[in-house]
């Protein structure tokens, strides 16, 4: 088993830079992932501390025949060990938690009366509307397209997200992470300063028969392709 | 195909599903004529003692346990491969197998396999006869057969739920799934949730009530603590989820709006869904840390590290269950201050939960460790629950979440939490109470077997789904693309799943041989600690007579150690009477009858079922099987 985990964790770290989530291409993403980076740090701390202690008692003190009839000295307990591995936690899980506040403070989706309010947030500002089983994208012009989405690099772009039916998710891994569509609700989520290319869009939340199949095609753009788009027609029935 | 009660053809995976379980039907009766076998199934019909009521839980929530692996190999078949089209597992078919695989394993394999163990387990942990309720603790057992045995029909009759385990609303609603596959959801669970209520009711009631002299609560083996805490969660947790279920049932029955339209909110649901959601993964956990405790001071030959620790911390655990539900929801948009404190609670889990660990560890330091099955599990359960343990802290960064969730990486998560715990925890509990249960012991050398199979599978199947999750594969999805860098994960893990397939076939053979070759085994196989040892295997119905008296944690080692037999006493203890009654098993197996009239819009069938309970509550009513004792003292097994 050790030897499968350690296998398992060199194949981890050689196929890390290929990994969506791990290495976004956005800031938000960015910024995610950096909470990855530090909560995964901490936590092999954690892992190293408590296998190393593992393979070690459970070695050092396994049956052999030379302890038969041996009985061990009993052991009630110990205040300091017992505080040390109460106190350390929380110093650690403290420290996790300052990164994690300021983040979830900037990145939380907003709820909002409808879709014109936080209109006057700086961006680009996208309607996201799910609805069994596409994603429709109406962008600031009125133009409407479904289920593909073209966004300017470098720039913050505001999605106002809702759907029509149930609630569907919204999520495009290698730029940040998802927001829910919400019936009834929408919510304002910023992406902020994406990189240039193709990213497969998803829906992250169960939604019906076709839910594997609402994905959408996200290409981001330079802001002049950008502009270009904007001004040709829809070309799709709406 | 056309068959009648079938509007549309029927699927061959239904078919074969009839074709077996008719073909499994004969070949038990067979068995049973041949052997003339109907006495020992009328008598456990009718049986309301605490051994043989605990087997039961066990034998149907394995059996469930084997009908939800199966959909567990059916989903990994269908992912081994990109674009795969493995027999009819995509789109709803597939949507069918992970909601009924979720499902069953949560409220049909996992709840009752523990709930068994707690049955058999807790009253000799503590020198009570049987549990408070005898005839309370049958209605909770058959409860639970007829709310899984509902659930399962559904898949007979090609109408599975394709809701998820989570049933999220309005999904759920009449509005988008009309048809009676997720009635079966939500009548299959709030049967078998009410009983499992009146069996947390049961034990907490045993655990104050019957205690042998001397069994304060701070001697108590910590199984038996864990049990009493998982019984008050799951009496909060489980009445949560009733109500959660007679809304969903009304809007779904009567076209109530409280789960969508202007007045209504699908969020509520969430809400309620999660706020016994979460404390259900620590149902889950706790009882299988308890069992943990046991199985690895006894197997250490050593006291528990830190008991007062070890007890402070199921129960800040238990406590905080309650507090830390949101995290399903970061994603919902609750706002940024709702986001963090959730997140901070859910961080804070983790300090009792490694207090625990770390006790463990040091209960085995300076001890002797005797590698039988049901430590390799125990030993099996501390690494792999760390792993888990760190992606839940993980998970807790809200911010972070937003890209962990709903995706392969919580579902492997989840899966390293509760395999570690509750899977390996009942597999340990299974072979280390298998003689007090039957009287034999289960073979070790296929223990082990198992044991490797199992947690090498295991580790196999879910670390590489954490990949697959950050490389943007959303849960509930039946396939992915070439190009994604997801197949080489998927593969592994369908592999993994296979070999975990083996090990529990190899459990399987181990439990056929052993019961067949019938070598009974001493009342102590294990050198244990507890009271549960002093008793013969299986546990007789009249147990601890004379009663013990107890004066210290771990009684039966410390007078083993001793060289002397513990104390004992005779005076009486108030015991419960447990009378047999085919009454639990007609009663709970009418109100699936009721549901399924409600269903199917049968309402003659409905009334009848209700009318049926109704009766049965009245000739209970009239019965009262402490008559017979009126009179003859305390005790009434003393003068019988
Ligand atoms: C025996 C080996 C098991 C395998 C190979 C397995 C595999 C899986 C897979 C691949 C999924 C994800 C399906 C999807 O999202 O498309 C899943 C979901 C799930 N599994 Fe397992 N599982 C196993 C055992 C268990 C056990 C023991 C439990 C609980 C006691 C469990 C509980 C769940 C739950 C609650 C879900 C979520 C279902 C849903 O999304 O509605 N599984 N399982
Ligand atoms: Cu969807
Ligand atoms: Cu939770």
């Amino acid at each position: 088993m050790k030897r499968l985990m350690l296998l398992s964790f060199v194949f981890l770290l050689s196929g890390c830079s290929d990994i969506a989530v791990l290495n976004p291409k956005s800031v938000t993403g960015q910024e995610q992932a950096y909470l990855i980076w530090l909560s995964l740090g901490i936590m092999t701390l954690v892992i190293l501390v408590v296998f190393v202690l593992f393979a070690w008692f459970t070695f050092k003190y396994r049956y052999t025949k030379n302890k038969d009839g041996f009985v061990p000295t009993d052991v009630k307990g110990n205040l300091k060990l017992e505080l040390t591995w109460t106190i350390i936690p929380f110093v650690l899980l403290a420290i996790l938690a300052v990164p994690t506040i300021m983040t979830t403070y900037d990145h939380s989706p907003e709820l909002q009366a409808d879709n014109r309010e936080g209109a006057d947030k700086e961006g680009t500002h996208i309607n996201v509307t799910g609805q069994q089983f596409t994603w429709t994208f109406e962008y600031e012009n009125g133009k409407t397209v479904h289920d593909e989405l073209i966004i300017p690099e470098d720039e913050t772009i505001v999605f106002h997200i809702t759907s029509k039916d149930v609630i569907h998710s919204f999520w495009i891994p290698e730029l940040a992470g998802k927001v829910d569509a919400v019936p009834g609700r929408v919510y304002t989520y910023e992406i902020k300063d994406a990189e240039r290319g193709t990213y497969r869009g998803k829906c992250a939340e169960y939604c019906g028969i076709q839910h594997t199949n609402m994905v959408f095609n996200t290409e981001v753009v330079s802001k002049s392709d950008y502009e270009d788009y904007l001004k040709k027609p829809d070309n799709q029935d709406d | 195909m056309y068959i009648p009660f079938f509007e549309k053809h029927v699927p061959s995976d239904v078919i074969a599903a009839w074709v077996s379980v008719i073909i499994i039907g004969i070949v038990l009766a067979t068995y049973v004529i041949k052997q003339n076998k109907w006495s020992v199934i009328w008598e456990y019909m009718r049986t309301t003692h605490h051994r043989k009521v605990g087997t039961l839980y066990m034998i149907f929530g394995f059996l469930f346990f084997l009908r939800a692996g199966v959909d567990a190999l059916l989903i990994r078949s269908q992912l081994a491969l990109p674009q795969n089209e493995f027999w009819l597992f995509q789109f709803q078919k597939y949507n069918e197998v992970f909601t009924t695989h979720g499902t069953m394993m949560i409220f049909f394999a996992a709840t009752p396999m523990l709930l068994g163990l707690m049955n058999v387990a807790v009253p000799l942990q503590i020198g009570a006869r049987d549990l408070a309720f005898p005839f309370l603790n049958a209605v909770g057992f058959w409860l639970f057969f007829a709310g899984g045995m509902l659930f399962n029909l559904a898949f007979f009759f090609d109408s599975a739920p394709a809701i998820g385990w989570t049933g999220y609303a309005p999904l759920s609603t009449s509005l988008f799934t009309p048809d009676v596959n997720s009635d079966y959801y939500v009548f299959g669970v709030q049967i078998s949730g009410l009983g499992t209520i009146f069996t947390a009711l049961n034990i907490i009631v045993t655990i104050f009530r019957h205690r042998a002299p001397g069994m304060k609560l701070m001697r108590m083996p910590l199984f038996t603590w864990a049990s009493l805490i998982t019984s008050f969660l799951i009496l909060v947790a489980f009445t949560v989820l009733a109500i959660g279920l007679y809304l969903l049932m009304f809007d779904r029955m009567f076209d109530t709006k409280f789960f969508n339209g202007p007045d209504g909110d699908p969020i509520f649901w969430q809400h309620l869904f999660w706020i016994f959601g979460h404390p259900e993964v620590y149902i889950l956990a706790l009882p299988a840390f308890g069992l943990f405790s046991d199985i690895i001071t006894t197997f250490s030959k050593k006291r528990i590290f830190g008991y007062p620790a070890m007890v402070i911390s199921i129960g800040t655990i238990a406590f905080l269950a309650f507090t830390v539900w949101v995290h399903h929801m970061f994603t919902v948009g609750l706002g940024p201050l709702v986001n963090t404190v959730f997140a901070l609670t859910t961080m804070a889990i983790a300090v009792p939960t490694g207090v625990k660990v770390f006790n463990w560890l040091f209960t085995m330091r300076g001890g002797v460790l005797r590698m039988t099955t049901p430590m390799l599990f125990s030993l099996g359960f501390i690494p792999s629950f760390v792993m888990g343990g760190v992606t839940g802290v993980m998970l807790s960064v809200s911010a972070a979440d937003f890209q962990f969730h709903d995706s392969h990486f919580v579902v492997a998560h989840f899966h390293y939490v509760i395999l570690a715990s509750t899977i390996l925890g009942i597999f340990a509990g299974i072979y280390y109470y298998f003689p007090k249960i039957t009287g034999y012991q289960l073979n070790e050398k296929l223990g082990k077997w198992h044991f490797w199979l199992f947690l090498i599978g295991y580790h196999l199947t879910f670390f590489p789904m954490h990949i697959t999750g950050m490389n943007g594969m959303p849960r509930r999805t039946f396939t992915y693309d070439v190009g994604e860098g997801l197949t080489a994960t998927n593969f592994i893990s369908t592999i993994g799943a296979f070999l975990m397939g083996i090990g529990v076939a190899v459990m399987f053979y181990n439990l056929f041989i052993t019961i067949r070759k019938k070598e009974r085994v001493g009342s102590d196989p294990w050198d244990g600690r507890t009271l549960e040892w002093t008793v013969a295997s299986p546990a007789p119905e009249d147990s601890f007579q004379p009663m013990p008296i107890v004066k210290e944690m771990d009684p039966y080692w410390y007078a083993k150690q001793r060289g002397e037999d513990l104390e004992t006493t005779d005076e009486k203890l108030a015991s419960p009477i447990s009378r047999d009654s085919i009454i639990p098993f007609i009663m709970a197996n009418l109100l699936a009858v009721l549901s399924f009239g409600l269903m199917y819009g049968w309402i003659w069938l409905a009334v009848l079922a209700g009318a049926g309970v109704f009766m049965c509550f009245i000739i209970r009513a009239f019965r009262d099987e402490r008559e017979q004792y009126y009179g003859k003292g305390e005790d009434g097994h003393e003068s019988v």
